[in-house]
């Protein structure tokens, strides 16, 4: 029992990676582009949110426009970097990427600490979503019951993009063989943008579902960003499947392995993921690399 | 029989005059400003405490720039370490050796803290350390040439056993972010709950990285390992992190639980209701405790500068300043050897009552105030109940433990 209890508190975080993770493997297929302001990207989405929670005063609606507005923004922030700049680099190698991506991380970053300054701020969830459930007999919050619902449901509104609508099929083959794509007259800038959109979306969205649970603060990104490098790395880079399988082995290792060893949980989502890697370096699912 | 009136009435002013000057002669005066540098953090997330300290020092030297300092004035420059030892200490050189200041004030950052210590040592350089809280400073560490304004976390944790001891919880829990200050605290609480009574024991400890954003899966495990009580040693962000958790789910309900700074104005503040009720912890300034007409006055005169009422930080610049001025008047010289001798020992009146820069480790004997965490109606934020005073002398780990430390740090 306790040990379920605690399997669904765990959850909850890895709704919040995936969703993440998932933005930062779509880049990685179909771009090639290792994005390292993805989490500055999140931590915009968590400050954007507050903003729009705070002017919304005492609405009862102020969490969901807060939720549909930050990722917005991001998807902006992060499209207006790619129209102007990035999309002039894409034939460059990766290490310039990383470098340049990096470079940004470093703008956003000054850039919140001037328009939020350094303090940290706390979004209070409504009236509804506030306190606990006990379920298996574990204090679980009832926000988190959001973040549950929220993963599936961008789960399956990938997979939608991805195998059902056009862009997402043309994006699936840019990301195989780009040029192929290319040759058949398509315009393989405007996919890479949509794709880059939809990554920096979900940085925003992870960020703002992340926001009623902690402090928003300068620095946020830091873990976020490692995590979900980790989190795409063992579960095959690019494939949105693989970030799913990664945040759940990740998320549900850390609030297990606190049950069995307190002391050293710390530990145990690293451990987990060097043991990924020793046995299939690869990847758990294929890598479209 | 008029006459001799008179005389003895001369006679006795003139003692009385001498009197005041007692032993002094002529009150020599200074052939220029007093210069102190400060090295703190003024950007990212700990310029708030940053900040905070400084409009605190600046608000006591209006008032003791008004009557001087041996005719002279305390002027201060500024530099931002920006929360890192190596900028820290790059600028504390940089004050002291181009600068050319009478001494060296700061800093949030312990690690600066000491990396600072160490260079005010070997330049034979006063420095005052006013909010970092690492024990070492005037522990382990410490020698002539440092002073700390702050409490620190051997005084935190020895004041939170002194006060838990009395309750009657067996089986403690230990939660901490891994950091040095984390670690710090939990280390001397644990030491001296051990020395108040020797039978409680630990059932267990969790530990997590700072910055660390989803602490739900840690505080469900403690309560289900039911403790009897829970001991945490977080801050900052972290700190702010914890508290709303507690309150999500009802922890402090069913474990009762402690946490140095927890019943802090600066923490409390920015959480608003989001902060759990019935946490205990203890802090080294309330604005609204004691009630004391010193207190009053220091909180009427800060807002009225800077609106907000001032924090703990405030608190230790504003006293930084006052020992600085008072340690010169009794110097009576820039001579910085006199000028330690001078604050050896020295007290002063605070808006907390009179403190005393204890001779033998150079920290300052701060009285903590214990309380437990409740809303109050009137502020939109939570406040500390059920506050009592533990004077600082019962706070602080003996001259001999500080001996001993430092024989062991050598």
């Amino acid at each position: 029992m306790a040990i379920l209890g605690q399997l669904l508190v765990g959850l909850s975080r890895a709704m919040i990676l995936f969703i993440v993770a998932a933005g930062l493997s779509l880049v990685l297929g179909v771009l090639r582009v290792p994005n390292v302001f993805h989490g500055s990207l999140y931590m915009i989405g968590a400050f954007v949110a507050w903003t729009v929670a705070e002017a919304m005063g005492g609405s009862p609606a102020r969490l969901w426009v807060a939720l549909a507005a930050a990722p917005i923004v991001t998807a902006a922030v992060g499209l207006a970097v790619e129209r102007t700049l990035l999309c002039r680099l894409y034939h460059r190698e990766h290490l310039m990427l990383i470098l340049f991506t990096f470079g940004v991380m470093l703008v956003l970053n000054d850039l919140v600490k001037l328009s939020w300054g350094p303090t940290y701020r706390s979004l209070v969830p409504p009236e509804g979503l506030q306190g606990a459930v006990s379920v298996l007999g574990v204090a679980l919050p009832r926000y988190n019951l959001v973040l549950l619902g929220a993963g599936p449901l961008v789960a399956g509104g990938l997979w939608l993009l991805v195998h059902r609508t056009r862009i997402g099929k043309i994006a699936r083959a840019a990301a195989t063989d780009r040029e192929m794509v290319a040759v058949l007259g398509i315009d393989v800038g405007r996919v890479f943008a949509v794709a880059f959109g939809v990554g920096c979306f979900l940085a925003g969205l992870g960020g703002a579902l992340v926001a009623p649970t902690t402090s928003i603060t300068l620095g946020m990104d830091h873990t976020l960003l490692i995590e979900s490098f980790l989190i795409v790395i063992i579960g095959g880079l690019g494939n949105l499947w693989g970030a799913l399988v990664g945040s759940l082995l990740f998320g549900v290792a850390h609030s297990v392995g606190l049950l069995i060893w307190p002391q050293f949980a710390i530990a145990f989502p690293y451990a987990i993921t060097a043991g990924v890697l020793l046995v299939r370096p690869q990847g758990l699912l294929r890598s479209v690399w | 029989m008029h006459m001799r009136r008179l005389a003895v009435l001369v006679i006795l002013g003139m003692v009385a005059v001498t009197m005041s000057r007692a032993g002094a002669g002529p009150s020599p005066r200074l052939d220029r400003n007093i210069k102190v540098g400060v090295v703190d953090t003024y950007s990212g997330p700990p310029a708030v405490f940053g900040n905070d300290a400084l409009n605190g020092f600046r608000l006591a030297l209006e008032e003791i720039n008004r009557e001087g300092v041996l005719g002279a004035r305390i002027e201060f420059v500024t530099r931002d370490e920006k929360f890192s030892p190596e900028i820290g200490l790059s600028m504390a050189r940089e004050l002291v050796l181009q600068e050319r200041v009478d001494l060296l004030v700061g800093t949030i950052n312990s690690a600066t803290a000491l990396a600072i210590s160490a260079f005010a040592r070997e330049q034979r350089v006063p420095f005052i350390v006013w909010i970092s809280k690492s024990e070492q400073i005037t522990g382990a560490k410490g020698h002539r040439y440092v002073f700390s304004t702050s409490e620190n976390t051997a005084m935190a944790g020895k004041a939170l056993a002194h006060a838990l001891s009395r309750r009657g919880y067996a089986r403690f829990w230990i939660g901490a972010e891994d950091y040095e200050y984390g670690h710090a605290v939990t280390n001397s609480f644990w030491r001296f709950m051990k020395r108040a009574k020797p039978e409680v024991t630990l059932l267990g400890q969790t530990w997590w990285r700072t910055g660390e954003p989803d602490l739900v899966p840690y505080l469900t495990q403690i309560l289900q390992a039911r403790p009897d009580a829970a001991f945490f040693g977080t801050g900052g962000a972290g700190m702010a992190n914890l508290l709303r958790t507690m309150k999500v789910i009802g922890f402090a309900e069913r474990v009762p639980s402690a946490i140095h700074t927890a019943i802090d104005v600066t923490v409390l503040r920015p959480l608003g209701t989001a902060a759990p009720e019935g946490v205990w912890g203890t802090t080294d300034y309330l604005f609204y405790y004691p009630e004391s007409p010193d207190n009053r006055e220091f909180v009427r005169r800060f807002q009225a500068a800077y609106r907000d009422p001032p924090g703990f930080p405030a608190f230790h610049g504003y006293i930084t300043a006052h020992f600085i001025a008072e340690a010169y008047r009794r110097a009576r010289s820039l001579d910085r050897e006199r000028f330690i001798e001078a604050l050896e020992g020295l007290r002063i009146r605070t808006p907390v009552g009179e403190v005393e820069m204890r001779a033998c480790d150079h920290q300052a004997v701060l009285p903590l105030f214990f309380g437990r965490t409740r809303r109050d109606p009137q502020f939109p934020f939570l406040m500390a109940g059920n506050l009592v005073t533990i004077p600082g002398r019962e706070a602080m780990p003996t001259c001999e433990d500080i001996q001993r430390a430092r024989a062991q740090g050598r």
